[in-house]
C-alpha cells in the first residue's frame, strides 16, 4: 500500500477526502466516493483507480503528474489478487501533498546568487548571454521600473557621467528612496487587488473614501514596510493592532473590489458575492491559489476540498464594513458639522423650492401653450386618460416642458433674485470648507461570536452543513479556535493573516518574490503568478525562486532589498537585444540570456506623455483626480458625466500622475483601454501587453496626446533655431541628444511641415507627436 | 525559417484591423505568418452550419412580453386583483411586492399573424407581424436578476458580475473576422448604457476580442479623425517620420516582431482613416432601402439607420454585431415603470419598421440564410402593475425571437404559466440561449473554451444543457 499512501492519501485520507473518496482501507476503496467505487476486487479492469491512475479516464490522477508504470503494475496485480488489505488496524502514516509548491523552501547552496543560478541553465541549454547593456539603457530601464517615469535628460546624464564603481547601486538606492517609486510599485499592489474608486455596475456610485488605501498602498512602498507586516495590516489590521488607525486602513484591501450593496434589494445576494470576493481574491493575491472552483464541488485539480473553500469564508463572515478614525477628535468633529449642515440644508432646499415654485409653474404654462396642438393636448391630459398617440409623444417629448434653472433666474423678481442670493451665500458659507473627513474605509468584526457559515450540499435544498472557520488542510491548516472570552472580535482573521505571514509558509514569500521578479522582468520564474496549483506552470529556475524567497523573509521581508538583490545581478544588466541563436532557441526569453523589452503600460505611456511636455504635475495623494474627456470619448458611459466624469475643477489636477486619477469601474479611459489598462473589476497578477491599431489613433489624434504635443511644441518654439528646438525635443522626450542624422532627419521634416502647416509652431507640434510615438518612446530597453 | 520569438510576437498584432492592408509592408513570408497567427483570422467552426453574421437586437431596458409575444387572457380576465399566494411567492423585484401589486391585463389587442398564426401585437407591431412565419419565438426566458446592469451582463456573459467575456467576444474569439479592415465585432448604441461596457466587453479573454463602439456620423470609430486643422498631409508627413524613426530603430534591434507589428500598426491605423467611412457610407443606398428602413422618417430614422449599417457590416464579413436600443437617460424601455402605454408605444415605434426591413432587406439580398438575427431584452416586465400606469423588471419569464441563419420560422417554442409569472415549459437560461447562438454559428459551447484561473473557462460555464438549437434548425 506504499504506492497508495505516497500518491494519494494526502486528498484520499483521514485528512482531507476529496471527491467523498478515501483510499486508506479496503472498505474505503470498495465504497468508493462521489463517482463511484474506486476498486471492483479481483478485476482491475473495471476499477476506476486503474482508469484514472493510468489516464485512461478523466480526471487523470494524481494531479500533475502519472504514476510509474511499476506502480501502475503493483495496483493492478493487488486488485486482481482480490485487494486484501495486508495487516488490520495498521492506519497507514499520511505525507502532505507533494506538490512542489507545497513543500518548504529549500534552502540551496550559500551564497550562491541570481547569476550563478541563470548562468547553469543557460550552459545547460546552450545559450550565451547578451552584453551588458548601455548605460543609457540601463538608466531609462532602472527609472521606468522603479518610478514609472523615464529619466530627465539631466538624470541619464548624471548616471551616464559617474564614472565611480559604484554609480550603479548608487542609482538604485536613489530612485528607491524617492516617493515615485511607491507611486509605481503600489500601482502594481492595486493591481492584484482589483482597486477600484467606484463600486460597479449601473449606478456604479462612489466609494468616495477608497483613496484613503490607494495612499496606504504607496506610502507602504515608499517606507518599505516589511510585506509580512504588509500582510497582516491589510487583512487583520483591526484585531492586531486596534490602536493604530495606519495599520487599521489596511483593512480598506476589503472595501475597494466590486460591490452593489447600495442597489435595489440585493443585499442578501451582495453579502455573499462580497464573501466569494474576499476569499477568491485573498487566495490569489497572498497565497497564488485559485480556490475558485471550490466553490461548488472539490477542486479538480488542485488538493482543495468544498469544505476548506467554506472554512475559509467563515474567516471572513462575522466582518462588517467600518469607519476608520484616522483622528478620533477630527472625525467626531466632521460628523457632528455634517450633521449641523444637513439640518439647515433641509430647510434651505424646502425655501428655495417654494420661492421657485410660482415661477416654475408660470414658464410651464407659458412653455404649454407654445407647444404645437397635439403635444399640448398630450402633456394636459390626465396620465391614465391618455390615448396610446398621446403617451407616446409625451414620452418622446421628454424635454418639451423642462426648465432650468437659467429660465427661472430671468423671470424672477428683485425681491425674490435676493432671498435667493441670500440663500446662495448661505451655502457657500456651509460648503466652503467641505471635503473629505479623517475616515478611512475598512473592515471589522462588531462581536467575538459570528453568524454560522453553511457549505451547501449539492443536489439538495436547505442551508446545509455548517462548517468552522479554518485553514487550508493541504498546507497543514487546523481549524481557528474560538476567540476568549473577553475577546471583541473573532481573531479569525488575526489567525489567517498570521498563517499566511507565517516565514515558514511554502507559499507566501515565493508568490511575493516571484511577483516582484515579474515586474523586473515581464515574466515570472513560475510564468503563472497567482496560480501555483497543478494546473499553473513549474518554475523555470526552482532553486532561484526559493533562493529569492529565502532572502525575502531573511531580509525582514524588505521588498527594497529585493529589488537591489534583482537589479545588481548581471541578469537584470543585460542588453535587451537577444543573440540570433538565443532568439531561436528561446523566442519567450525563458532562460534570460538577455532583458525583456517591454511596452509601457498605460499609465506610463501618460505620465511619460505629461513629463516629456513638461507639464506632469507631482503632488501626491488625496482624491482621486478627474482630468477632462472629449464628449466623444465620454460616449456610452451609463449615466451623465455630469455624475459620471465630473471634471476637476482644478486644471493643475488634470495632470496629476495616472494612479491619481478616478478608476471608475464602468468606465475606462479610451487611452488607458486601449494601452490594457485596467478597471479594478479582476485581480490581475500581470497586465496584458497587446499592440493593437487603436494605441496608435489615440496616441495620434485624441486630445490628449495633442494638447500635450502643444504643450512640448510651446516651450521649444521659444528656443529659436530650429536646431536647437530638434535637439531639445529629443532631450524631452527621449532624455538623449540626436545622432547627427537624427538632427538631420528632424530639421528636414520640421521644415516640411511649416511648409504645410504655414507655421514653425504648428510643425513643431508635429515633432512633439511624432517623438510621443515613437517606439523608443514606448517600450523599455 | 522564421524567427520563432517574431512569429510569437506578431500574433499580438490584430484588433480587427489587420492583416489584408498589410500586404504593401511586409514581406512575404512575414505575411503569411501573420495571418496564420493572427488572432482574428477566420477559423473553422466546429460543425458545418449556414450562419456566418449575427445581428443582436438588444431592446435594453426590460421589454413587456405579456404586451408583445406572450399573451395572457388571464391578466385581462383578473386585471385589478392581487395574485393567488402561491403565485406571488419567491418572486422579487426592485420596486412592486407580488403579493400586494394589482394584475394588470394588456391594453392591446394580440392577435394570429400569417400562416403559421403566432399572435402578436400588430398594434405595436405592425411590421414585424407581417413576417411572424420567419420568426421562432421563444417565450420561455428566465434569469434571476432584476437590476439592468446585472441582468444585461449575465444574457451577455453568464455571469451577473463584471470580468467574463461577452457572446460577441467569443464568438470572434471562435471564428474570427471574415474582414481584417473592419473591427470584428461593432456594437451600436443610443449612447448612455445602463451597464457600461460590459456586454461588449473581452474579460479575461485578450483585448483584440473586445466589440469596438460605432458611432454616429463619418467617423464611426473613436479617434479616427487627424486633429483638427492637421490635413492628410500633415498627418502622412508625420507619420513617415515615425515609421522613419521606427525603422533606425528596429535596425538596431534585429528580429523583434513586437516592434514591427506597432510600425504596421501605424499604417494599418493611417488606412483606417481613409477607408472605415465608406463602410458606414449610406449615401449610396436607394431611396427604396432607406425607405424600407424608415429613415428620415422621425421615429425611425435613428434605428433605421443602424439596422441599414448593420447590413452593410454583415455585407463586408463582420462577424458579430450588437445593436442596443434606448439609452439609460431618460429616453428608454425601462420608462414603462411609470408608462407602460408610452414607453412601449414610443420604443416599438422606433425599432418595428427598422427590424422588419432589416429582414426583408437580408432576405432580398440572399443574406438571411447566412446571418443569425436574434431579439432580446434583459428581462421582460411583471404583470402586475407598477403604480398606475406601469410595469415594473421581470426576469422570471420573457421571450426571444431568432430568425435567419437556417432557422425555421413560424414557430413559438416553450411557454410560460398562464399569468406570464415564470417560464413553464422547455425552460431557457441565458447559458442556454448563449450555447444555443453558438450552435446556430457551428460552435460546440462546450468544446469552446479559454484557460484562465486554473481551468478552462466556457461562456455557458458549467451549464447549457438545454442549448435547442438542432431544435431551431429543424
Amino acid at each position: 500500500m506504499e504506492v497508495l499512501r505516497n500518491n494519494c492519501l494526502a486528498c484520499h485520507g483521514a485528512g482531507m477526502q476529496m471527491s467523498g473518496l478515501r483510499l486508506d482501507s479496503r472498505e474505503a476503496l470498495l465504497k468508493g466516493g462521489t463517482k463511484g467505487p474506486a476498486i471492483v476486487a479481483g478485476a482491475s479492469a473495471h476499477s476506476r483507480l486503474l482508469k484514472f491512475v493510468t489516464h485512461a479516464a478523466q480526471p487523470a490522477m494524481p494531479p500533475g503528474k502519472k504514476l510509474s508504470d511499476a506502480d501502475v503494475a503493483t495496483l493492478r496485480s493487488w486488485i486482481d489478487a482480490g485487494a486484501e488489505w495486508p495487516s488490520a488496524g495498521s492506519a497507514p502514516e499520511v505525507k502532505p501533498p507533494n506538490w512542489w509548491s507545497f513543500q518548504p523552501l529549500a534552502p540551496g547552496p550559500a551564497g550562491a546568487g541570481i547569476d550563478s543560478f541563470i548562468a547553469a541553465k543557460l550552459t545547460e541549454k546552450g545559450l550565451k548571454p547578451a552584453p551588458r547593456a548601455d548605460r543609457m539603457a540601463l538608466v531609462r530601464r532602472a527609472y521606468l521600473d522603479l518610478h514609472g517615469l523615464p529619466p530627465t535628460y539631466e538624470q541619464a546624464q548624471q548616471f551616464i557621467n559617474d564614472k565611480s564603481a559604484d554609480a550603479w547601486p548608487k542609482l538604485i538606492d536613489q530612485l528607491l528612496a524617492s516617493p515615485r517609486y511607491g507611486e509605481k510599485w503600489g500601482r502594481h499592489w492595486l493591481d492584484l487587488v482589483r482597486y477600484g474608486d467606484t463600486a460597479g455596475f449601473e449606478q456604479d456610485p462612489y466609494l468616495l473614501d477608497a483613496w484613503r488605501y490607494r495612499d496606504y498602498v504607496i506610502d507602504s512602498f515608499n517606507a518599505d514596510k516589511p510585506y509580512d507586516r504588509f500582510i497582516k495590516e491589510q487583512l487583520a489590521g483591526d484585531e492586531l493592532w486596534p490602536d493604530d488607525p495606519k495599520a487599521r486602513m489596511g483593512t480598506g484591501y476589503f472595501t475597494v473590489g466590486t460591490n452593489r450593496d447600495m442597489l435595489y434589494k440585493v443585499e442578501d445576494i451582495n453579502r455573499i458575492e462580497s464573501l466569494t470576493d474576499f476569499v477568491d481574491t485573498t487566495s490569489s493575491v497572498f497565497l497564488g491559489l485559485t480556490v475558485g472552483c471550490a466553490r461548488c464541488h472539490d477542486h479538480k485539480f488542485d488538493p482543495i476540498p468544498q469544505r476548506d473553500y467554506y472554512r475559509l469564508q467563515a474567516i471572513f463572515t462575522p466582518a462588517v464594513k467600518n469607519r476608520i478614525f484616522l483622528d478620533y477628535n477630527g472625525a467626531r468633529g466632521y460628523d457632528i458639522g455634517l450633521n449641523y449642515r444637513e439640518f439647515k440644508l433641509r430647510d434651505i432646499g424646502n425655501e428655495i423650492d417654494s420661492i421657485q415654485k410660482p415661477y416654475r409653474e408660470a414658464i410651464r404654462k407659458r412653455k404649454l401653450a407654445a407647444l404645437p396642438k397635439d403635444l399640448r393636448e398630450a402633456f394636459e391630459a390626465e396620465e391614465s386618460k391618455r390615448t396610446q398617440e398621446q403617451s407616446i409623444l409625451v414620452d418622446s417629448n421628454p424635454a418639451a416642458l423642462r426648465i432650468s434653472q437659467d429660465e427661472i433666474y430671468k423671470d424672477l423678481s428683485a425681491d425674490d433674485r435676493a432671498r435667493l442670493e441670500l440663500l446662495g451665500r448661505r451655502l457657500v458659507g456651509l460648503y466652503a470648507n467641505h471635503t473629505s473627513g479623517p475616515i478611512a474605509p475598512g473592515i471589522m468584526d462588531p462581536d467575538r461570536v459570528s453568524p454560522d457559515t453553511y457549505m451547501p450540499l449539492r443536489g439538495q435544498s436547505g442551508l446545509g452543513v455548517k462548517v468552522p472557520a479554518g485553514l487550508l488542510t493541504a498546507l497543514g491548516g487546523t481549524d481557528i479556535p474560538e476567540p476568549p472570552p473577553e475577546a471583541t472580535t473573532t481573531y479569525r482573521r488575526k489567525a489567517l493573516a498570521e498563517w499566511i505571514a507565517d516565514p515558514k509558509h511554502p507559499l507566501t514569500a515565493r508568490v511575493m518574490a516571484n511577483r516582484i521578479w515579474q515586474f523586473h522582468f515581464g515574466r515570472g520564474l513560475v510564468a503563472t503568478p497567482s496560480d501555483y496549483g497543478t494546473r499553473g506552470q513549474a518554475p523555470s529556475h526552482p532553486e532561484l525562486l526559493d533562493m529569492l524567497a529565502g532572502r525575502l523573509v531573511a531580509g525582514q521581508w524588505s521588498i527594497k532589498a529585493m529589488h537591489r538583490l534583482i537589479m545588481t545581478s548581471e541578469t537584470y544588466q543585460r542588453s535587451a537585444n537577444p543573440t540570433a541563436e538565443a532568439r531561436e532557441q528561446d523566442p519567450q526569453n525563458i532562460w534570460l540570456s538577455s532583458f525583456s523589452r517591454r511596452r509601457l503600460t498605460a499609465e506610463e505611456v501618460r505620465d511619460g506623455v505629461l513629463q516629456a511636455a513638461g507639464t506632469l504635475n507631482l503632488k501626491m495623494g488625496g482624491r482621486p483626480v478627474v482630468p477632462p474627456q472629449t464628449k466623444e470619448e465620454l460616449y456610452g458611459m451609463s449615466q451623465s458625466p455630469d455624475n459620471f466624469w465630473p471634471v476637476s475643477w482644478n486644471k493643475e489636477d488634470h495632470t496629476r500622475r495616472s494612479v491619481y486619477t478616478l478608476v471608475r469601474r464602468s468606465y475606462r479611459p479610451p487611452m488607458m483601454e486601449a494601452f490594457d489598462g485596467l478597471d479594478g473589476t479582476l485581480h490581475c497578477a500581470r497586465r496584458d501587453e497587446s499592440t493593437v491599431a487603436p494605441q496608435s489613433l489615440t496616441l495620434m489624434n485624441s486630445d490628449f496626446a495633442y494638447g500635450q504635443a502643444r504643450a512640448l511644441a510651446a516651450r521649444l518654439v521659444k528656443l529659436g533655431t530650429p536646431a536647437t528646438i530638434v535637439a531639445t525635443a529629443f532631450r524631452e522626450a527621449l532624455s538623449r541628444d540626436p545622432s547627427a542624422p537624427e538632427q538631420q532627419l528632424a530639421s528636414t521634416f520640421v521644415e516640411k511641415q511649416r511648409e504645410r502647416t504655414g507655421s514653425l509652431e504648428a510643425a513643431v507640434v508635429e515633432l512633439a507627436r511624432g517623438l510621443f510615438n515613437l517606439n523608443e518612446f514606448l517600450y523599455v530597453d | 525559417m522564421m524567427d520563432p520569438r517574431r512569429r510569437d510576437l506578431l500574433f499580438r498584432l490584430g484588433a480587427g484591423f489587420g492583416s489584408a492592408a498589410l500586404s504593401t509592408m511586409l514581406p512575404e513570408h512575414l505575411l503569411a505568418a501573420t495571418t496564420a497567427n493572427n488572432p482574428l483570422a477566420p477559423k473553422r467552426p466546429h460543425f458545418p452550419v449556414k450562419a456566418k453574421s449575427v445581428i443582436y437586437l438588444f431592446m435594453h431596458g426590460g421589454v413587456s412580453h405579456v404586451d408583445t409575444w406572450d399573451p395572457k387572457p388571464e391578466l385581462n380576465k383578473r386585471s385589478g386583483q392581487t395574485l393567488p399566494e402561491s403565485f406571488a411567492k419567491g418572486l422579487k423585484t426592485s420596486r412592486i411586492d407580488f403579493s400586494k401589486a394589482l394584475i394588470r391585463g394588456t391594453p392591446w389587442k394580440i392577435t394570429p399573424y400569417g400562416q403559421s398564426g403566432i399572435p402578436v401585437n400588430g398594434e405595436l407591431l405592425p411590421h414585424t407581424a407581417q413576417l411572424v412565419d420567419k420568426l421562432a419565438v421563444v417565450r420561455s426566458c428566465y434569469g434571476d436578476a432584476f437590476d439592468h446592469a446585472p441582468a444585461i451582463n449575465l444574457r451577455a456573459t453568464g455571469s451577473q458580475f463584471p470580468g467574463r467575456p461577452s457572446l460577441g467576444s467569443w464568438t470572434v474569439y471562435g471564428l474570427g473576422s471574415e474582414n481584417q479592415n473592419l473591427p470584428a465585432f461593432v456594437v451600436m448604441s443610443d449612447g448612455a448604457m445602463k451597464s457600461g461596457n460590459l456586454p461588449y466587453n473581452a474579460g479575461y479573454l485578450p483585448t483584440v476580442y473586445q466589440g469596438t463602439v460605432f458611432r454616429k456620423g463619418a467617423s464611426p470609430v473613436l479617434h479616427l479623425d487627424s486633429p483638427a486643422g492637421v490635413t492628410t498631409e500633415t498627418q502622412r508627413g508625420t507619420l513617415d517620420f515615425i515609421g522613419e524613426m521606427d525603422r533606425q530603430h528596429l535596425a538596431m534591434r534585429e528580429g523583434d516582431s513586437t516592434l514591427e507589428a506597432r510600425i504596421a500598426a501605424y499604417e494599418l491605423a493611417f488606412r483606417m482613416q481613409a477607408n472605415a467611412p465608406e463602410a458606414v457610407d449610406l449615401s449610396k443606398e436607394s431611396e427604396a432601402t432607406k425607405k424600407l428602413y424608415g429613415i428620415d422618417e422621425p421615429f425611425t430614422d435613428d434605428f433605421g439607420r443602424k439596422c441599414l449599417l448593420a447590413r452593410r457590416l454583415v455585407e463586408r464579413g463582420v462577424r458579430f454585431i450588437q445593436l442596443f436600443s434606448g439609452t439609460n437617460l431618460g429616453d428608454d424601455w425601462d420608462d414603462a415603470h411609470n408608462d407602460l402605454v408610452g414607453a412601449l408605444g414610443k420604443m416599438c415605434k422606433r425599432t418595428d419598421k427598422p427590424i422588419a426591413g432589416l429582414l426583408r432587406d437580408l432576405e432580398s439580398r440572399g443574406l438571411l440564410d447566412e446571418t443569425l438575427v436574434v431579439w432580446g431584452s434583459e428581462f421582460g416586465r411583471t404583470p402586475l402593475a407598477e403604480g398606475k400606469n406601469g410595469r415594473d423588471h421581470h426576469p422570471y419569464a420573457f421571450s426571444n425571437w431568432f430568425a435567419g441563419g437556417g432557422v425555421k420560422g413560424g414557430r413559438v417554442i416553450g411557454s410560460s404559466d398562464d399569468f406570464g409569472l415564470r417560464a413553464q415549459d422547455d425552460k431557457v437560461d441565458c447559458h442556454d440561449v448563449n450555447g444555443t447562438i453558438l450552435g446556430l454559428l457551428g460552435m460546440d459551447h462546450l468544446k469552446l473554451t479559454y484557460f484562465y484561473q486554473g481551468r478552462d473557462q466556457r461562456l455557458t460555464d458549467v451549464h447549457g444543457e438545454h442549448e435547442f438549437a438542432a431544435r431551431l434548425l429543424s
